[in-house]
């Protein structure tokens, strides 16, 4: 499994907030995704927009409530086009499947076109250490590769880096130099890759739709690297998450509009590739073999808990990430695992493990943002206040992680509010223990926390000198 | 007005208001009674659970919550001068309560009679020229849980352009969330800031002479970074433009 | 013949199941669209074709409009003279001295070999096995030229599928590539499309061909500084021809 840096949230955090770079990069850019993705709804009108959302959302959630019946549905369907289905508990076992299969065929070079299941598995070590060299085509995941790094953004996972990185990268790892300007750059990759995509064996890609129905994997592209992929290789192995189901082959007419108009404005992406079983008899070219590896990974759990199990739902669309004033400032890689932004603050705590992310459901202002432009509606914000309740209260020791000091502060501040008197007695000890700390009429600052952390960037108005209740019953109260 | 039975309304300031707050509660007093309301003011009353619940001490919440579901049982309309107060007792109360056989139907009939102050003036009352006059240029700040559990968007904007001789401007990412979020505030202070800082640049960037909001604790948030950097921005909550004052 | 790799089905489906809470057997709720039989398909498909011959004439300046948008050059031949006036100029602004097809009936409709032969081009049908003499290795092409089997106008987009003589790298190898496309191909909606090829998966009696490629204008790609470049590995230039009605 990927490396689980979930822990370091608040440390990240702080020191993304530092990168000068980085927050420029990221006040430039994150706007530019979602002005895009509101024209696209515009484009297409608001109510039909409503209308695809409320379908997406009903076909999600029946698929979801019937995920075991869409599977065997799929299982036999993929079966029935000539591809074989392979199913994978964990990212070990979904690494051993694709290893077996390069293994066993002898394959050397293997083409790769956006998985974030195969992020999920750290495939890539992997196969390089068996022998089998992986290149990543999607421009993005290229960099990241070149870069060794993950993945910044669910759609832009080279999000973070400038041009003038880029630049840099390509002359030290592919030996490209002096590139200026970013068509001069995807033109080098271009470069460097056709001839990978020409002569590769083996070509790993992930899924954006399975149609029970039909036996159907679908891809969403604009490069081209996706059909390269599911067309050169003779082993074509894609991988998973079980929860990328639909049952009709006619539901796609609903997340065709819904995905990339979501994700990046578009009315359709330049590619869409449906890919149904090997190549037939009759067929010029592609894959004589189809492995679809179907991948569970910690989903099960979310599966289980009704409250958390319209996460699955996600189409990876990244809008939830790109309106989030969170993400904003903190970038991808803080959130430490494969899924960032608000829907990774929900799935990684329950993938990972919650005690090895606690902070991450507590990292949202619950501002509902997300929640308005998902295109599945995916109540995020409530997801995500189900797993601090966990975190607050689980009677399972290991999923409960919480401060014996914010616990006492509960237990206090319960106390002091179920008491008017106590309220009003403590009301007056706070205003003979303010006097010191006023200046002005403000306190400029409480040298201990939390407060110390509110007013290092904030003054804090005083306790007013009468209380309400007490102006209600001394006079408002009687007047008319 | 004189011939219809009189509308009665159960304020509940919001522990905020009370504590730290309280003109704001005399204003909306004001202009309730202004518009013919009769108001109470429950003594009971204290924090509705909010900052408790958004922590995941949901047993805790609950606790508070079947105290303000008591203090407020005989009220015909409750107002509360907070859309986010205001959304959780009209909307996480009935989730709160909901497989509590004898809580659950007295949650969802409080969450029927809570309206947050602006969505009950134009909402309930049908009115937005509430009779104030302010000179001034303003920009009003929508907070998240009015504008998103509520669905509260129009409502303020309307009762300031009512207000006389008052020139309302929009602030840009208006419906960007301040930074404030309860305690997130003070657990991740620094992404706070950083969104805070976003929320005063677009501010300044008004020109207004005053912010108003509907919440008091964003405004103390924003508010307290525009006397911190010394800008000339008063934070004012709406009740008290509608009484003239701010 | 199946290998067992990874978690046998049984068990994986078990626990999922488990998870789940159900049984096993059918949806806890009937899925609409899985239960229509062939007859009903049949009907709602030709009650589509019928519509879609109706509009025809609409939908081809939709197309038209549509693709244009999505960066496809496109040519409403007003004749087959038009036509090949028009792969003409193309070829004389691309230079390409080597092209290569797929061998599609349309191909017999709009002759394109001895026109470009006959202007000195290379051309050459790709298929599995390249006869010898006189050809050139098809990645090297500097244009691809196809048919398509649908043209969707609400998307701009031209519908690929595989047949024997239709190479899948037609379209994606070159650096240009023309689709050539005939008004009684095209639809209105996706929604057209996915029932039309969801009947034939039926009719079939399950299955529907190994793959069906949606080609909507040049590859791109945004991935460095959100900056569009167009042409990423697929063609930087494509070309859409409607040709005229017969």
């Amino acid at each position: 499994m990927a490396e689980v840096k979930t822990q370091e949230f608040q440390r990240a955090s702080v020191k993304a907030l530092a990168d000068a770079k980085l927050q420029s990069l990221l006040g430039r850019s994150m706007g530019t995704f979602d002005g895009a993705r509101q024209e696209a709804i515009e484009e297409l009108t608001p109510q039909r927009w409503e209308e695809m959302r409320e379908k997406g959302r009903a076909i999600k959630r029946h698929t979801l409530d019937n995920l075991d019946y869409y599977l065997e549905l799929l299982y036999d369907r993929v079966t029935q086009n000539g591809g074989q289905v392979h199913f994978a508990r964990d990212a070990q076992e979904a690494r051993n499947i694709v290893g077996q299969i390069a293994r066993s065929r002898g394959l050397k070079l293997a083409i790769k076109s956006k998985s974030m299941v195969s992020e999920e598995m750290s495939l890539n070590p992997y196969l390089e250490e068996m022998g089998v060299e992986p290149v990543e085509t999607d421009l993005g995941e290229y960099i990241i590769q070149l870069a060794q790094e993950t993945p910044f953004h669910i759609i832009a996972p080279a999000m973070h880096k400038t041009k003038e990185d880029v630049s840099q990268l390509f002359e030290e790892k592919i030996q490209r130099p002096n590139l200026k300007n970013i068509e001069e750059m995807a033109g080098a990759a271009r470069e460097v890759l056709r001839e990978k995509l020409v002569n590769a064996d083996m070509g790993i890609t992930g899924a954006n739709f399975l149609v029970a129905e039909t036996g159907t994997l679908v891809l969403v592209t604009n490069e081209g690297n996706g059909r390269f992929c599911t067309s050169v290789p003779r082993v074509l192995v894609s991988i998973t998450g079980m929860e990328k189901l639909i049952p009709s082959l006619e539901d796609l007419g609903v997340f065709m509009r819904l995905l990339p108009r979501a994700a990046t404005g578009q009315r359709i992406t330049s590619y869409v590739t449906h890919v149904s079983g090997p190549r037939r008899s009759d067929d010029e070219d592609g894959p004589e073999e189809f492995h679809l590896v179907i991948v569970d990974n910690g989903r099960s759990r979310l599966l289980q808990d009704p409250d958390l199990r319209e996460s699955l739902y996600c189409i990876r669309c990244g809008a939830c990430l790109n309106i989030c004033p969170v993400y904003h400032k903190v970038g991808g890689h803080a959130y430490g695992w494969v899924y960032p932004g608000p829907i990774g603050a929900v799935v990684s705590p329950v993938m990972v493990g919650l005690n090895k992310a606690k902070d991450l459901p507590h990292a949202s202002s619950l501002c509902g943002a997300c929640r308005d432009v998902c295109p599945i509606k995916i109540n995020i914000p409530r997801m995500l206040l189900k797993l601090r309740t966990q975190l607050a209260e689980s009677s399972d020791s290991t999923q409960r992680k919480v401060s014996i000091g914010e616990k006492l502060m509960a237990k206090g501040y319960r106390r002091l509010m179920s008491s008017p008197k106590l309220l009003s007695l403590t009301h007056r000890l706070g205003r003979l223990a303010q006097r010191p700390l006023l200046r002005k009429g403000l306190i400029r600052t409480i040298p201990f926390p939390p407060f110390s952390r509110w007013t290092r960037s904030r003054d804090l108005p005083p306790l007013a000198s009468k209380p309400f209740r007490q102006i209600w019953a001394e006079k408002l109260g009687k007047e008319r | 007005m004189s011939q219809s039975p009189q509308i009665k309304a159960s304020l509940f300031a919001t522990c905020l208001v009370d504590q730290l707050f309280p003109e704001v509660g005399e204003s909306v007093v004001r202009v309730l009674r202004r518009q013919g309301v009769e108001v109470d003011f429950p003594p009971d009353q204290t924090c509705c659970g909010q900052p408790l619940f958004n922590s995941g001490f949901r047993k805790d919440a609950i606790h508070l919550g079947r105290r303000v579901l008591k203090s407020f049982a005989h009220s015909q309309y409750v107002v509360v001068p907070s859309g986010s107060c205001a959304a959780m007792m009209k909307v996480f109360y009935p989730e709160l309560f909901d497989d509590d056989p004898e809580l659950g139907p007295q949650a969802k009939a409080l969450s029927d009679k809570v309206y947050e102050f602006s969505q009950f003036l134009v909402k309930v009352l049908d009115v937005t020229d509430v009779g104030a006059s302010y000179q001034g240029k303003v920009t009003y700040h929508p907070a998240c849980h009015l504008l998103r559990e509520l669905g509260v968007s129009k409502e303020p904007e309307a009762l300031l352009r009512g207000v006389t001789g008052l020139d309302y401007v929009e602030l840009p990412e208006g419906a960007t969330c301040c930074g404030f979020g309860g305690t997130f505030s003070v657990k991740y202070p620094g992404i706070s800031e950083g969104m805070l800082n976003d929320k005063l640049d677009n501010v300044v960037k008004t020109g207004a002479q005053v912010l108003t909001a509907c919440d008091s604790s964003c405004l103390m948030h924003i508010g307290g970074a525009l006397t911190r950097r010394g800008i000339d921005v008063k934070a004012v909550h709406l009740a008290q433009l509608l009484t003239g004052e701010g | 013949m199946a290998e067992l790799l990874g978690t046998s089905k049984e068990s994986f489906i078990a626990s999922v199941r488990q998870s789940l809470g159900r049984t096993g057997g059918e949806p806890d709720e009937r899925y609409a669209p899985l239960q229509e039989d062939l007859s009903s398909l049949e009907e709602r498909a030709s009650n589509t074709l019928e519509r879609l011959k109706k509009d025809r004439g609409r939908l081809v300046e939709e197309l038209a409009r549509v693709a244009e948008l999505q960066g496809w050059k496109v040519c409403q031949a007003a004749n087959s003279e038009a036509t090949l006036d028009y792969i003409r100029e193309l070829l004389q602004e691309t230079k390409a001295k080597r092209v290569v097809r797929s061998d599609q009936e349309i191909f017999r409709q709009v002759p394109v070999d001895e026109l470009l032969e006959g202007m000195g081009a290379q051309v050459q049908v790709m298929a599995r096995e390249q006869s010898g003499d006189g050809e050139f290795d098809p990645a090297s092409a500097e244009l691809g030229i196809t048919g398509v089997d649908y043209a969707i106008a609400e998307t701009g987009t031209a519908v690929l599928l595989p047949r024997k003589g239709i190479s899948r790298l037609v379209s994606l190898l070159p650096p240009v590539h023309l689709a050539l496309v005939r008004p009684t191909e095209v639809l209105e909606s996706l929604d057209d499309l996915y029932l039309l090829r969801r009947l034939e998966y039926h009719r079939n009696g399950g299955d529907m061909g190994s793959y069906m490629n949606f080609i909507t204008g040049p590859s791109r790609t945004a991935d460095i500084e959100q900056t569009l470049v167009i042409g990423a590995h697929g063609p930087r230039e494509t070309h859409m021809v409607i040709l005229a009605q017969e």
